[in-house]
C-alpha cells in the first residue's frame, strides 16, 4: 500500500527510510489512521525527520492523492526568468527591446501578460534553458551584475529572480520557508553557523575529574587524591569581510544581515569588517566604510587560526580586481591590485571561505568571480553552502 | 500498555492551546510507542507539550534536562564512588559498604522506567548534547532497558513511558536516531491561534486589549534583523505588564504607542531598533 507514494517521496529527494515505511504500516494495520488528513499528518511525522523536507513532502502528498501537478523545474525557471525579463522592461523598455532585437514600438502595445507570454516563448526558443551565454543577455565580456552604481546596461537576471518564486501549487505549502530551497531566514543561519565551534580547554583547573580521581586514589592506595581539569572553552575566533556597498549587492542586503547579526551573538571574538565589491588596503570597522580603516599590516598580525569569512557577490568590473589602480575610490591608492591583497589575506589565513548569495549556476559567467574562486573556496549564500562552508572551515 | 484505550488520548490541558495536527501527532506516537521528537522555534511550546500530556493525561512527568557535557549514563542511573570510598575509609554512615547497589541512583531515564505507571519522560534540548548521547540512547530506546554494569543488573521499562524529545536545532541528530523517532516541527503560532493561547493564560481578558496587543506584537515580530525575536513567553508578560498598568488604554495600541517595550525585547540592540521604529510611527 502507498508504494508508489513512498517511492515519490524517495524519487524527489526526501530522505525516507523503509523501517519507517514499515512503521506507517504498522499504524495503519492498528487502525490509528482513519481518515486522509490523518494520514498526512501521520504519514508526515512518521517518514519525515526534517522540517527542511516538509514543503517537498506537502507538493508531493498533493501530487499524488489529489493529482495537483508537481512543478517542473524548467518550466519554473522559465518564468522566473521571464518575470525579471518584464521587471527589465518595465525599468528600461530601450534595452530590453535591442536585447531581444526587436522593435521597442512593437513591444510597447503588447500587455503585461502578453509580453511575459512573448518572453516565455523566446526563452524556450534558445537551445539551452537560460544562460547568461545567450546573446541577448548581454553579458558581453564584462560583468552583468553591474558595478559601483551605474551599469544599467547589465541585465540581473540570475540575482533578481532567484530569490522570487512563481511556483503556483494549489496547496498551501506552509513550510515552504524552511524548505533547503527556501530563504535564509535567521534560524536556519544559525544551524548552520552553531556548527562553526572550537572547543579546547582553557582557564583555571577547577573542573573535577571524577575518573582520573578514582584512579589516582587507586593507585595511591586507597589516598585520596582529587584531580582538577580545565573546563572546555570555544575560542574560535572569526573574521566577517562584508561587501555592503553598490547596489550589486543590494539584494541581499537582508541575508547578508541576518548573517551578520547572527554572528554577533554566537560567537566571543567575531569581528566585522566592511569593504565594497574587493578588498584593497583597507578594511573598514564602521559599515560607513568611512571612519574606522583596518589596514592590511594590522590584519597580517593576527592569529592566523583564525576563521576568515568573506562574504561579496564577487561581481565587478575586472579591472578593479588586477588593475593597480582599479579601486573605485580615489583615495584607495596602495598601488597593489586588489586580487594581490586577496591573495594575501587567503595566505594569512589559511582556515577562508567565501561566501557568495549569488546562485551558484550563475557564477560561470562572471569573470571576477572565477578569478575569487582560484583563491578562495566559493560557497552559496544558502542553507547547503553555509554548511558547506561551516564543514571546510573546521576541516583541519 | 494498550494505548487504544479511548480514556487514553492527548486532547489539551488547561494552560495548553494544542492545534488538532500535533495531537494527532502525539495520540499516534503514544499508540506505536514511538518518541515524538519537536523542533520549532523558542516559544513555541516544545517544552509545554510534554507538561500538558502529562497533565491531561494524570501521569507523572519526569524531565531530563539535557546539558553540553552530559554522558547518557547519568539520565540512567549514577554510581556514586565518591561516597563510597568515603564510606569505606571514614565507615561513618549507616551505608553497607559491601552493598555496591547502595551507591546506585537512579537518572531521569532509570526513574522513568523503574516508575509503577506510565510516566511522560520529556527529554528536554537533546542537541546540546554531543552526538554519542544521542547514539548511546538509541539502544535504550529501542530495547527500553538498560545494564547496570557495576552490579550486573538490567534495568528494563515497566511500562514503556511516553517520551517527548525537544531539539532546538542546535547540532543536527544522526540519522539513525531520526530513524527511531517520529518528527513534527511546530510553526509559530499565526494570530488567531495566539487569541486563543493568550484567552488560555488570561480568562478574564478584555477583547480589544487582546487583540490589539496581538496585532501590535505581530507587527513588532515582522521587524527586520532583530536578534532575538519576542515570543509568545514575551508576549504574555508584556500583556501582563499593560494590565497592570492602570493609566493604559487599548486604543492607544492601535495607535503605535507600545509602551513597556523592554518586555518584549530584551537586547539592548533589539530595545534600540525597536523604539526607533515606534517613535518613527508615532510622529507620522
Amino acid at each position: 500500500m502507498f508504494l508508489a507514494f513512498f517511492y515519490k517521496l524517495k524519487e524527489v529527494g526526501v530522505p525516507v527510510s523503509p523501517t519507517a515505511f514499515l512503521t506507517l504500516h504498522r499504524a495503519l494495520a492498528n487502525h490509528l489512521i482513519a481518515t486522509l488528513d490523518e494520514f498526512y499528518t501521520a504519514s508526515r511525522s512518521i517518514l519525515v525527520k526534517s522540517e527542511r523536507y516538509f514543503d517537498l513532502f506537502d507538493q508531493v502528498f498533493a501530487y499524488h492523492f489529489q493529482g495537483i501537478e508537481l512543478p517542473d523545474v524548467e518550466g519554473l525557471e522559465i518564468d522566473e526568468m521571464a518575470r525579471a525579463m518584464l521587471e527589465q522592461w518595465l525599468t528600461d523598455p530601450k534595452v530590453m527591446a535591442d536585447a531581444l532585437g526587436i522593435d521597442e514600438k512593437q513591444l510597447n502595445r503588447m500587455t503585461p501578460e502578453e509580453l511575459i507570454a512573448y518572453f516565455k516563448e523566446r526563452l524556450k526558443e534558445q537551445d539551452g534553458r537560460h544562460d547568461g551565454g545567450n546573446k541577448w543577455i548581454g553579458t558581453g565580456g564584462t560583468s552583468p551584475v553591474g558595478h559601483s552604481g551605474y551599469h544599467p546596461g547589465g541585465m540581473r537576471v540570475g540575482g533578481v529572480s532567484r530569490n522570487k518564486s512563481a511556483v503556483k501549487v494549489a496547496m498551501d505549502r506552509r513550510y515552504k520557508d524552511y524548505s533547503l530551497s527556501g530563504p535564509l531566514t535567521q534560524a536556519m543561519v544559525g544551524e548552520a553557523l552553531k556548527r562553526l565551534r572550537n572547543m579546547v580547554p582553557a582557564g583555571p583547573k577547577d573542573q573535577l575529574n571524577i575518573d582520573e580521581s578514582i584512579y589516582r586514589t587507586m593507585k595511591n592506595a586507597g589516598e585520596i587524591e582529587i584531580a582538577f581539569d580545565r573546563r572546555m572553552k570555544d575560542r574560535l575566533k572569526v573574521i566577517l569581510a562584508i561587501d555592503n556597498g553598490g547596489w550589486s549587492m543590494e539584494p541581499y542586503v537582508t541575508v547578508v544581515q541576518t548573517l551578520f547579526d547572527y554572528a554577533r551573538a554566537q560567537f566571543k571574538e567575531v569581528r566585522t569588517f566592511f569593504f565594497h565589491n574587493t578588498i584593497y588596503n583597507t578594511l573598514w570597522k564602521d559599515s560607513a566604510r568611512y571612519r574606522q580603516p583596518v589596514t592590511m599590516t594590522e590584519l597580517v598580525g593576527m592569529d592566523p587560526e583564525t576563521r576568515f569569512i568573506v562574504v561579496g557577490d564577487a561581481s565587478m568590473a575586472p579591472y578593479e580586481l588586477m588593475s593597480r589602480d582599479g579601486s573605485i575610490y580615489v583615495q584607495d591608492r596602495s598601488g597593489k591590485p586588489s586580487i594581490e591583497c586577496l591573495r594575501m589575506l587567503a595566505h594569512t589565513f589559511p582556515h577562508n571561505a567565501w561566501l557568495n548569495p549569488a546562485s551558484a549556476i550563475m557564477w560561470n559567467y562572471t569573470r571576477t568571480i572565477n578569478m575569487i574562486r582560484q583563491i578562495y573556496p566559493m560557497f552559496e549564500l544558502s542553507i547547503d553552502g553555509l554548511e558547506k562552508a561551516v564543514q571546510h572551515l573546521m576541516a583541519a | 500498555m494498550t494505548a487504544q484505550h479511548a480514556d487514553a488520548s492527548f486532547g489539551g490541558a488547561t494552560r495548553y492551546i494544542l492545534d488538532e495536527e500535533l495531537a494527532q501527532i502525539v495520540n499516534i506516537s503514544m499508540a506505536l510507542e514511538m518518541p515524538l521528537l519537536l523542533k520549532g522555534e523558542p516559544g513555541t511550546g516544545k517544552t509545554m507539550l510534554a507538561h500538558a500530556i502529562a497533565e491531561s493525561l494524570n501521569m507523572p512527568l519526569i524531565v531530563l534536562n539535557v546539558k553540553s557535557s552530559m554522558k547518557l549514563v547519568e539520565g540512567l542511573y549514577q554510581y556514586d564512588t565518591l561516597t563510597r570510598l568515603n564510606d569505606s575509609r571514614f565507615g561513618d554512615s549507616q551505608r553497607n559498604v559491601s552493598d555496591i547497589e547502595e551507591y546506585i541512583k537512579m537518572g531521569k531515564i532509570g526513574q522513568a522506567f523503574a516508575a509503577d505507571k506510565r510516566t511522560v519522560l520529556l527529554i528536554d534540548e537533546i542537541d546540546k548534547a554531543d552526538t554519542d548521547f544521542q547514539d548511546d540512547m538509541l539502544d535504550v530506546l529501542d530495547q527500553m532497558e538498560f545494564d547496570i554494569i557495576e552490579v550486573d543488573k538490567t534495568v528494563s521499562a515497566r511500562h514503556r513511558p511516553v517520551i517527548i524529545i525537544t531539539s532546538n536545532a542546535k547540532k543536527d541528530l544522526s540519522d539513525p536516531f531520526l530513524g527511531r523517532c517520529n518528527f513534527h516541527h511546530i510553526a509559530f503560532p499565526d494570530p488567531k491561534m495566539m487569541r486563543k493561547i493568550i484567552g488560555v493564560h488570561f480568562p478574564s481578558i478584555h477583547d480589544e486589549l487582546a487583540e490589539n496587543a496581538i496585532a501590535a506584537f505581530y507587527r513588532m515580530r515582522d521587524l527586520e534583523a532583530v536578534e532575538k525575536r519576542p515570543a509568545t513567553r514575551e508576549l504574555i508578560n508584556w500583556i501582563r505588564a499593560l494590565d497592570a498598568d492602570p493609566d493604559f488604554k487599548p486604543k492607544r495600541l492601535t495607535k503605535g504607542d507600545l509602551p513597556f517595550l523592554g518586555v518584549l525585547f530584551k537586547k539592548s540592540g533589539d530595545y534600540e531598533r525597536a523604539s526607533t521604529f515606534v517613535n518613527r510611527r508615532k510622529i507620522f
